[in-house]
């Protein structure tokens, strides 16, 4: 209880020390996002003439209308009307963005299962970004209340991440953990370390408080603080064109997702700092470990398409539960039960290991 | 009476080990209530290591600290509240006001919340800052900083205030400004524990002053007792040019029976203090020899002439060991 008490005023000695800066830490906070979000998130806005291949099983008036409809924009140039294997292989070879294929049963689905499934390569990102939402809107005109379209990234079978809108939508879950941790390690650890050059942590130690005081007021506000760089970055996003599919429900799930990745990159600030004597080191350190968790994390590019050799640092990777986890809310709208169970058990295992590293080896250094 | 509850302070045996390293080896000494008591030595004699084990930052590997009877490592809580500290640099947080720096730390000493406004109004009063609650410290002047930072540091009301070097680095107005609250706060009761590297500031405001070097107690007592350690009588000191300086010597020797030697760049010996009217003497015979000397000069001993007999090297000259045992510390502690 005194502890507690002890960190809420920790916790408000940082919070009036953020308020009084309160401008810069959001400018800062929202300058890198809105640079990235600007610059890469409208890769492929101007893509036309993307080149598909036509596998047609049907073969009926509905579906010569659809292939029609496909090329009626100039979004979409359909350069091969082949057959399924041979439409596969031009895929790999790169001569075409996304196969189409149309069966027998079009317009009609056979059993609840699709009528029309469409391949891309994970390697043609910004490009199926575009063609795919195009194919979709084409192939949804002949919906009968059932989904008629199954979208296949080809090679590795992934989910659908990223491919029913465009790569700015993609890139902003990406973004957003991009400000948390960044926010993290560049707010609580570093303030320790400014504090102990000040002389500040050996005016707390020289009061009746505890250390661990000092840590978990640290860490409660080294977590608010970057949970609200998170929300920034959201908000952020939705100004420049973002959306959230599953409406602003989709907070409920997001919230606590960039909470836990604020803590644990909280805790792990703190126990950086308490170890690391000076700011130009503490950053090398701390940019080691941020750059490669995030982009690991496939916050620029699908997690799927890495090397092999890269696939199980991404597995490992936090950041890569939590980029999913947001990715399902904002852009396909539905957090399947799988998902929510392996994301949060990822960021709350996370969290907690921040938590316990930063209590069991902090290091009262004072000089 | 138990012993320890004559006195503030009680150190008993201490010593403190950083490896191999031994920064303080078995100190023993005493602070009585309401004096003024001065630490010298240079930061890797063990001064500072002393220091934080006092303040409750560093756990001792032997010996006790009593603290007004309490011992300071199994009643720290209570033991911090008597304590006071202030740190040679200014620590006050920039960006916060006055009036938070101060509310802030009234609640790490565990002021009750309908006392902190009150404390908190009056500790302002006290640092002449009330028409500046609300501004943000950062923009305060270097004494007006100072002076907020002495205020926090006494916001839980402390019978003990350390001061560790609290005028190095001031202006000789602001220096004398905080001579002057150290007696007045001392006047009012509060025993002071400062260190300084300034000797003297040690001579003319402490009571008593201990010495410290390589970990250990060298001397302790008043200015007055200490430079009659170092002699009984008068400093004679006579700086010559090179190719005199043997005339005097000879001169000295053969008419005074003093015999000189070199230290500090100049001829000096300890005299009996009843050879003071023999001053004109010897600067007539040197006169009448025709030997033209810079200066000639007696003085009682300083607190420079204790320190360099007491630890075999002038204050200054510690500088460059100073911080090599730094280093050393550092390695090993922390």
């Amino acid at each position: 209880m005194g502890m507690l008490k002890d960190s809420l005023t920790i916790f408000d000695r940082e919070m009036l020390i953020f308020k009084s800066n309160l401008r810069t830490n959001i400018v800062r906070s929202l300058m890198f996002p809105l640079i990235i979000i600007i610059f890469f998130g409208n890769i492929g806005s101007s893509v036309s003439g993307v080149p598909i291949a036509v596998a047609n099983y049907a073969n009926n008036p509905q579906s010569t209308q659809l292939i029609n409809s496909l090329e009626s924009g100039s979004t979409l140039s359909i350069v091969a009307q082949t057959d399924q294997a041979t439409g596969l292989d031009l895929l790999r070879q790169g001569t075409v963005s996304a196969l189409v294929v149309i069966l027998p049963s079009f317009p009609k689905e056979q059993q609840g299962s699709p009528s029309v499934y469409v391949y891309y390569a994970t390697s043609q990102f910004a490009e199926s970004g575009v063609a795919i939402p195009t194919i979709e809107n084409a192939v949804q005109k002949y919906n009968n209340g059932i989904s008629n379209i199954q979208i296949t990234s080809d090679v590795n079978a992934v989910s659908t991440q990223g491919t029913n809108s465009s790569y700015r939508d993609f890139l902003i879950a990406g973004v957003i953990l991009m400000s948390v941790a960044f926010g993290a390690v560049f707010g609580g650890g570093m303030s320790i370390i400014i504090d102990r050059q000040l002389g500040n942590i050996k005016s707390f130690l020289i009061t009746p408080i505890n250390k661990n005081a000092i840590i978990l007021g640290k860490l409660f506000s080294g977590t608010v603080q970057s949970t609200l760089y998170g929300i920034l970055a959201l908000g952020l996003g939705i100004l420049l064109g973002g959306s959230i599919s599953m409406g602003i429900s989709g907070l409920v799930w997001i919230i606590p997702l960039i909470l836990f990745v604020a803590m644990a990159f909280s805790g792990i600030a703190i126990m950086l700092g308490s170890r690391i004597k000076t700011i130009e080191v503490y950053t090398i350190v701390a940019q080691s470990i941020v750059m490669p968790a995030w982009f690991l994390s496939g916050a620029f590019y699908p997690a799927s398409s890495f090397p092999p050799l890269l696939q199980p640092f991404s597995v490992f990777d936090p950041l890569t539960y939590a980029t999913e986890g947001i990715r399902d809310v904002m852009l396909n709208g539905f957090f399947p039960f799988g998902h929510i169970v392996t994301d949060f058990s990822a960021v709350i295992i996370f969290a907690l290991l921040g938590i316990f590293i930063s209590f069991k080896l902090f290091k009262n250094t004072i000089a | 009476m138990n012993s320890s509850n004559s006195y503030s302070v009680v150190i008993k045996k201490l010593s403190k080990k950083f490896g191999d390293f031994e920064a303080v080896k078995d100190i023993n000494f005493e602070i009585k209530h309401g004096e003024i008591f001065g630490i010298l030595g240079p930061n890797g004699a063990g001064k500072t290591t002393t220091l934080n084990m006092i303040l409750g930052l560093l756990k001792p590997t032997g010996g006790s600290i009593l603290i007004e009877g309490n011992d300071n490592v199994e009643e720290s809580e209570k033991v911090k509240q008597i304590i006071g500290f202030m740190t040679q640099e200014t620590v006050v947080d920039s960006y916060l006001t006055a009036r938070d720096n101060l509310r802030i730390f009234a609640r790490l000493y565990h002021i009750p919340e309908s006392q902190v406004e009150q404390k908190v109004n009056h500790a302002l009063e006290e640092a002449n800052l009330l028409s500046f609650a609300d501004v943000a410290a950062g923009t305060f002047s270097g004494g007006m900083q100072r002076r907020l930072n002495l205020v926090k540091s006494m916001i839980q009301e402390p019978k003990i205030l350390i001061l560790d070097e609290p005028t190095t680095g001031l202006d000789v107005q602001s220096r004398v400004s905080m001579w002057n609250e150290i007696k007045r706060l001392n006047h009012e009761g509060m025993t002071i524990i400062l260190t300084t590297q300034y000797l003297e500031e040690a001579d003319s405001l402490c009571d008593r002053i201990a010495i410290i070097d390589h970990g250990t107690v060298k001397a302790i007592g008043t200015a007055q007792e200490l430079k009659r350690m170092v002699s009984k009588g008068n400093i004679l000191g006579i700086n010559a040019s090179e190719k005199d300086e043997e005339k005097v010597l000879k001169l000295l020797k053969s008419k005074f029976g003093i015999a000189l030697v070199h230290n500090n760049n100049r001829l000096e010996a300890t005299i009996d203090s009843d050879m003071l009217g023999n001053m004109a003497k010897i600067a007539q015979a040197l006169d009448r020899e025709g030997i033209n000397v810079e200066a000639i000069s007696m003085h009682l001993p300083t607190m420079d002439d204790v320190f360099i007999k007491l630890t075999g090297s002038s204050f200054r000259d510690k500088a460059g060991e100073q911080q090599s045992s730094m280093n050393k510390v550092s390695k090993y502690g922390r």
